[in-house]
């Protein structure tokens, strides 16, 4: 019973802790790191209509850390007036990835099939992401609506990757990995990647051997690019409370020691 | 209040409700989540993979090819019989001849070659300064190498190398935990943020 309410009392001070930061306001001064910056700079020097894909090859489950990624990458996108091929090779990604293009390019004005387009998700990865390298509109006939991909204008002058400036794969796992190898090396397509914090470790020797252009990682990468953006999101309204339960915990870890070596010498005494 | 909102919000709460203890509510989101992501995924796989990229493209547009596939794919289910289940040997032989022709090409060169000429870098700069970053790398990468190489016992300068190793590989752990840490409190805080502002309106 004592082992129970000691968790109680940890998961309650955790809770208390989190929503006390959302109560008060507290601007962070995020400095964005070099990987951020990186994928910043790249979308905002690109120029006017040129042609990124964004895939979300992410779980729902991940969609604290990857909806303010995406919602801050796709702004940035529509807010340089580039076009957005939105696809999944993930199937509970799919839905997400919609409703998140079609969010912000309501606030941009965007126009469906102009200026963006979703085709949905595509089974066997390797299959597609090799298949785009041939002809992106084979590997999807039809869009996620259903249409058929030929009628949009957006997709007239998009064949294969020598038509896409950049892949940005927002992912929770290793789908982006499969991006780097089968389109980076044959098709010598760049890729940069929105990531969970839980993947950043994982994606470094990628992004240090340069396959891998950038990474917006984690909830902080997202602070860091909205900053950036000048646009305050989840990313920045988040940071409080993520800080403050990083104390939390350190505090709890420190506490933990402090009585375990005060039990042990008591010990060593008795 | 939206619907989805409504229910997303006590789902969300109903799932927290397990930190209290296992409990019938918590047991029911469970529950919930799991048919839902399996109902969602099948549906999605039979609309994307048996509709429109067998049924349609051979029934309606004649593309009489794709009876190999689908003989292949039929051929798994031989399987579920003891006499003859060594048909679907034959397809799996297919997937993992195909699979591995196409991954290990692709793999050698970007997690091998690649991660190979990366990590040799010069130890001087263009400038004339000293590269600390590729000290590091090269010391983290023979050390932690050291540690792997079982061909000759962990002593003497071997082994002095492979300690050090253990310190890099404890470091890199020690980084991926934390990175975890953040994702799991980012995913908390991300519930959070949604009770407060969509669901409770308690903050704007």
């Amino acid at each position: 019973m004592t082992t129970l309410r000691t968790r109680w009392i940890l998961f309650a001070g955790l809770a208390v802790v989190v929503i006390a930061s959302y109560l008060i306001t507290v601007h962070f001064r995020t400095t964005a790191s070099p990987a951020t910056q990186a994928a910043f700079d790249y979308l905002e020097t690109l120029p006017e209509s040129s042609v990124v894909v964004f895939s979300f090859d992410h779980e729902a489950s991940s969609l604290p850390e990857i909806k303010p990624i995406s919602l801050a990458m796709l702004r940035h996108a529509f807010q340089k007036n580039l076009k957005i091929v939105g696809l999944s090779l993930f199937a509970e990604g799919t839905a997400i990835g919609y409703s998140l293009l079609r969010k912000t390019a309501g606030e941009y004005g965007k126009v469906y099939g102009e200026d963006y387009i979703f085709l949905g998700f595509k089974p066997q990865y390797i299959s597609a992401i090799l298949g785009m390298g041939e002809s992106i509109r084979r590997v999807f006939p039809q869009d996620y609506l259903g249409n058929v991909t030929d009628t949009f204008s957006i997709m007239r002058d998009v064949e294969d990757y020598n038509d896409i400036e950049m892949v940005i794969s927002i992912a929770d796992g290793d789908r982006t990995v499969q991006w780097i190898e089968y389109a980076g090396p044959r098709y010598n397509q760049k890729v940069m990647a929105g990531l969970t914090a839980a993947m950043i470790t994982s994606y470094d020797p990628y992004l240090s051997s340069r396959q891998l252009y950038a990474v917006v990682g984690g909830l902080r990468g997202a602070a860091e690019y909205e900053t950036l953006l000048g646009k305050r999101g989840g990313g920045n309204r988040g940071m409080l409370a993520q800080s403050s339960a990083h104390i939390y915990v350190i505090a709890l870890v420190l506490i933990g020691n402090i009585i375990y070596f005060r039990n042990r010498k008591r010990r060593g005494r008795g | 209040m939206d619907i989805g909102v409504l229910t997303a919000g006590i789902l969300t709460l109903a799932i927290y409700s397990f930190l209290y203890k296992d409990n019938p509510v918590y047991k029911m989101a469970e529950s919930w989540l799991i048919g839902l992501s399996i109902g969602y995924a099948l549906v999605i796989f039979w609309q994307t993979t048996i509709i429109d990229i067998l049924i349609v493209p051979l029934f309606k547009d004649g593309r009489v090819v794709l009876v190999i596939p689908f003989a292949l794919g039929l051929l798994m289910f031989s399987r579920f019989s003891r006499g003859s289940s060594w048909l679907s040997r034959i397809p799996i032989a297919f997937m993992i001849g195909a699979g591995a022709g196409v991954a290990i090409p692709a793999m050698l060169y970007a997690r091998t070659l690649k991660q190979m000429s990366a990590s040799v870098m010069p130890l001087i700069t263009e400038n004339g300064g000293f590269n600390i970053e590729a000290l590091v790398v090269a010391v983290g990468l023979l050390s932690t190498l050291a540690y792997f190489y079982f061909s000759r016992e962990h002593k003497g300068p071997i082994g002095k190398t492979a300690k050090l190793g253990t310190y890099f590989l404890m470091i890199f752990f020690g980084a991926t935990f934390g990175y975890t840490v953040m994702s799991r409190m980012s995913t908390f805080v991300g519930r959070v943020d949604f009770l407060l502002t969509d669901f409770l309106h308690v903050i704007r």
